[in-house]
Parts: C-alpha cells; structure tokens; sequence
C-alpha cells in the first residue's frame, strides 16, 4: 500500500503547507475586506519577505523564526508608505483604477527586486533535524512553520476582537458610513488596515522560504498571487478567517491532487497541479462565488 | 451620433506608417513594432476600454492564437500552404473563443473584481496545462522553420515569415479599429458604455449587461488570437510557451490602453505610438528595464490622466470642427 502512505503523507504535508497558504491570504482578504481593493500585486510582497528571510540568515546567521518580526515591521512600513502614495488617492475611484495601480505596483517591486538582488534563483538551509513518522518524516523547520501560522493567525484573531483599533477595523468592514458618524477616522483605518495587510503578507514570506529551499527569486511571487487568490475566493474574498481555514482546504487539494496526478504516464505533474489551482478557481467562482464558508 | 470620421484619421495613420517604412530605410522594424502595439491595445481596449473590466490573462489569448497557428503549420501541413494557413486563422479564432467563452461564461456573471481575479489564473493555468501536460510539444513548444522549409520550400517560408506575416499584422490592425468604430456606433456600444458608467442602471434599463460583456470580451480575445497567430508564429516561426504567455505584453497592452484613452477609438494609435517609440529607443538605452519604467509610468497615468491623452484631447476639441475626427 505504498500509494496510500504517499497520500497520507502528502496530505498531511498539504496540511502543513495549508497553515502557511492560509496566513499567507490574510492579508490579501483583509485589505478587501477593509478597503475592496484587491490586491493584485500580492505575490511581490511575499517575495519581499522570502528575502528578508534569505537575507538575515546568509548575512547575519538569523534564523527564519526571528526575521519574522523583522519582516512584518518592513511589511508595514512599506504599507504605509504605498498607502500614502497611491492607495490613497485611488480608495474612492473605479474599480479599474485600483487594479491597474496594484498591479503596477507589483511589477515595479519584482523589477526592482531584480536590479537589485539580481534575477536567479537562490536559497538557504535551515537544518534543525526532523521527526519520524511511521510513513514518512516532517523537518522540524515545516513544524515550526506550521505552529508560527497558527500562533500568528491567532493573535490577529485576539487583536481584532479585543482591542479598541481591531474592533473599529470591524466597524469599517461592517458599514463605512456608521463608523465615520460614530468619530472612527475611516482613513486612518485604512491606512492601518492596509499596512497590517501588507505586513502579514510579507511575514509569511518569510514562512514560505522553509519550503521552498532553493525557490528564491525576484519573480516567485507569481504563482503565490494565484494560490493566494484561489484561496481567498474559496474563503469568500473579504475575511481573513475564512481565508485562513481555505488555506489548509487548498493545501489538501494541492498536495492531494499531485499525488494522484503523479499516478498518470507522461506528464509532468509539478505543473499541471498549478492548471489544477486555476481550475479549483474556475469551479468556485462558477458553483459558490461568495465562498465555501457562506456569505461575504 | 452616428460617426465613422475617427475611422479616416485612424486609417491615414496606418497610410503614413506603412509609407514611412516602406520608404525610409531602416524603419521597416520600428513602424511593425508600433502597428503591433497599437493592434494588441485595439484589441484589448474593446473589452476593457468599453466596459471597465480587466482581463489580466489577455496575453493568454495571443498565446492560444499563437499556437492555433502553429498547430497548423506544424502537425496539418500536408494539407497544402493556403488550406493550412486558413486553417491556422481558424484554430487561432476557435481557441481564442474557447478560453474566452469558458473565462467569460463563468467569471462575467460575477462583478468586476472577481471577473480580474479569475482572470490572473488564466495565462498561469493554460501555459502549465500546456507544459505540464505535454501537449503540443508541451515546454519545448513548436519550432516551425525545419518544417516549414522541408514542406513549402526555403523561398515561401522566408515569403511567409516576412511579407505575408507583417502584412497580415497590418490587416488584423485595420481590422481590429474597424470593429472597434463598428461596435462605438452599435447597440453594444452604446450598451458597453452604459454599462461601464453604472452597471447597476443599465441593467435597471433593461440591458442584459452579462450578454453584452460576454460579446465584448469574445471579440477582444477572437482579435487577440489572429494577433498572435500572425505576429508571433508566422513572422517568428516557433512557438514557445514561455514566450507566448508572458505577462509583459499583458501590461504593455494596459498601458497602451490606459496612456492613449480607455474605450476611445483613437486611444490604442495614440497610446501604441508613445509606447512603442518609447520602447524601441529605451531598449537600446536601458535594456531589460522597460518595466521598471512602465510600472511607474502607468501609476502617473492613472492618478493624474485617467481619461488618457485621446480621452483628453476629445474634452478639448468638443464643440470644435475637430470633434467629429477625434474619438
């Protein structure tokens, strides 16, 4: 039963990858829930902190675990700082505008990122051991991942239900209107909103790197944009829980699908399970737009 | 407001081009280069000027025309030159229509920002169906010159590759500002721009704004296809997949769009002759930072010149004799 301890095993890595997929979408469905602004550009703030990560551990011998604040700070700062720029100019225009400049806007981080950091792909080891399983064996580096979703997904949680800013972040998300005639500064939100946003997605850059060794590049960010967006309709687009709990879903999917993918002769199953995550989006946006987990 | 005038001026830009190559040595490239431009900016202005809607996969489509065209060269050449080059135009057009109708039927009932979400997946999705699947020569991709030459002889393929291909850029060009001044004086034009300005209304109105988009965005990808199957494969001779579905020609199609005038006739001439200028001569200044320029570039466009020059110049000339010409 070889294949069955294969599934098993790449489901639970799917599980594992899941939590980082999940994180990684937060920020994604928060800016939309706070701003509807989609963010199209996602994936260039992912890449952002896979090379804080790569950079503070070949530099400075700091481990992953430790970039982490690191990185959601420079997240938050760059935030900030493309809020004041563009965001906020365009937070009242038509859809078509918020688009394009955050698209623009990726692209302009991942050419910068390749002037500076050069176009190939690089990466670094983390060794700190691993655990057996009857059937397979998981790097302590992947738990740590796995549990720094959780924990930081949980304080996101607790922040916004027990602090005075995470419920008006609530308020806003609710109805702008009501907020602003209840003395929220609205543009305040959206900026913090925003900030958080991009802050978090850079973070879990960092997370990404403890999967992909060697993956490192200036353009990575691409096909997280995809899953990420994958996630986040399957989540329903405007909440970060739901994008959190679709991740693990889509990390079952993945991993799943490209074991059984694996099972066909004569094709390359790496990339059809990237076809696989178009088609997932394709079927949600056609059998249930507002999301898996209900209503928006 | 019955008017083909925009049309004249759109033609004689054509004329003046095609004489400015055919006369000046040396400008043969650059005047192909802008017509390419100003055609994939026709194409895609008429779905995303006249409606509002972004179609982040369109490079997509010119990657499926590419390889419909290929397709026929490479695996139906047998047939003859002239049946397996009509039959090229017709695979290009059948898979251009075939994602679209699929994209659109199912992400066009939904409203603007999840129709641009499902369409980031649609350039990633088919190039790794493509290379993951191994079809059509799955990352290796279609290399037509050996085939060509062994089938038609060395004298057509180099007739193919340079006469016919530019000639058939020019006439898909012309075609695609012809429907675009078509559809402008239509009942979908009129429709589309109801649409774009408050969807909500039009569809209070009456207008079935699924239907109408759907039309909009089949026709968009139909010219994007013919695009690709006449700039890319007959004029390269291969197709790769990483070359054809390579995201730089959606955002060079964008900004085309959004630089000259969303949804005017006169924009994508306008925008593709900037930009391809621009291109041409930064490439030999800056290469490999053309991007790094257009980002930035697109942002200014679209914080200080959202209705583009065109969009611009017709604000200034209405009410003018010019009116009539400028759309």
């Amino acid at each position: 039963m070889a294949f069955v301890e294969q599934l098993i095993a790449n489901l639970l890595y799917g599980a594992i990858l899941g939590a980082v997929y999940g994180l990684a979408t937060m920020g994604l469905s928060l800016i939309f829930g706070v701003l509807r602004i989609v963010n199209v550009g996602h994936g260039a703030f992912i890449m952002i902190g896979a090379f804080t990560a790569y950079w503070m551990f070949t530099l400075y011998g700091i481990s992953p675990v430790l970039s982490l604040p690191l990185a959601m700070a420079a997240g938050m700062i760059i935030g900030v700082a493309v809020y004041l720029v563009v965001v906020k100019r365009l937070v009242d225009a038509p859809e078509l505008a918020t688009l394009l400049a955050m698209f623009a806007i990726g692209i302009f981080i991942e050419e910068a990122a390749k002037q500076i950091w050069g176009a190939n792909y690089v990466g670094y080891s983390w060794e700190i051991g691993s655990i057996s399983l009857p059937f397979t064996e998981i790097p302590y580096t992947k738990l740590v991942a796995f549990i720094s979703s959780i924990l930081i997904a949980a304080a996101v949680y607790v922040w916004f239900r027990k602090t005075k800013l995470g419920k008006a972040v609530r308020a806003v998300v609710e109805d702008r209107e009501g907020a602003l005639t209840c003395g929220i500064d609205v543009n305040k939100i959206y900026a913090l909103s925003f900030s958080l946003g991009i802050g978090l997605t850079v973070l879990s850059g960092v997370l990404v790197t403890l999967f992909t060794p060697v993956g490192i590049n200036a353009y990575m960010g691409g096909e997280y944009t995809l899953k990420a967006f994958v996630i986040a309709v399957l989540g329903g687009l405007a909440s970060p829980w739901g994008a959190f709990y679709a991740g693990f879903i889509f990390g079952l999917i993945e991993n799943g699908s490209y074991t059984l993918l694996g099972l066909i002769p004569g094709v390359e199953p790496f990339g059809l399970t990237r076809f696989v995550s178009f088609v997932v989006l394709m079927l949600v946006l056609l059998l249930k737009p507002t999301g898996l987990l209900g209503g928006e | 407001m019955k008017s083909y005038s925009p049309l004249i001026t759109l033609l004689l830009a054509y004329l003046i081009m095609i004489a400015i190559g055919q006369s000046i040595p040396g400008m043969w490239q650059p005047v192909m280069l802008v017509i390419f431009y100003i055609a994939i900016g026709q194409a895609l202005n008429v779905f995303l000027g006249m409606t509002g809607y972004v179609n982040f996969g369109y490079v997509a489509l010119l990657g499926v025309g590419a390889y419909g065209m290929g397709v026929a060269l490479g695996y139906y050449n047998e047939l003859g030159l002239i049946p397996t080059l009509i039959l090229g135009f017709i695979l290009a057009a059948i898979l251009a229509l075939l994602v679209s109708a699929i994209v659109g039927g199912i992400a066009l009932r939904l409203r603007g920002a999840y129709f641009a979400i499902a369409t980031i997946g649609v350039n990633e999705g088919i190039k790794y169906l493509i290379m993951g699947a191994k079809i059509w020569g799955g990352s290796e991709g279609i290399v037509l010159s050996g085939i060509l030459r062994k089938s038609f002889g060395a004298e057509t393929m180099r007739f193919l590759s340079t006469t016919f291909a530019d000639a058939g850029v020019i006439v898909v060009a012309i075609a695609t500002g012809v429907v675009t001044a078509y559809i402008l004086n239509s009942r979908l034009g009129y429709a589309l721009i109801a649409l774009r300005e408050d969807e909500e209304a039009a569809k209070v109105m009456g207008i079935n704004v699924t239907k109408y988009k759907q039309i909009a965005f089949m026709i968009s990808c139909v010219l994007a296809g013919l695009i690709g199957a006449t700039a890319w494969t007959l004029k390269l001779t291969y197709v790769f997949p990483q070359d054809v579905f390579a995201i730089n020609y959606t955002v060079e199609a964008i900004v085309i769009v959004m630089l000259g005038g969303a949804g005017t006739l006169l924009g994508p001439l306008v925008g593709g002759l900037i930009y391809a200028l621009l291109k041409y001569y930064l490439a030999i200044a800056f290469p490999g930072l053309q991007l790094l320029i257009l980002a930035p570039l697109l942002i200014v466009v679209i914080l200080l010149f959202p209705e583009g020059v065109v969009g611009y110049i017709a604000k200034k000339a209405r009410g003018t004799r010019l009116e009539n010409f400028v759309r």
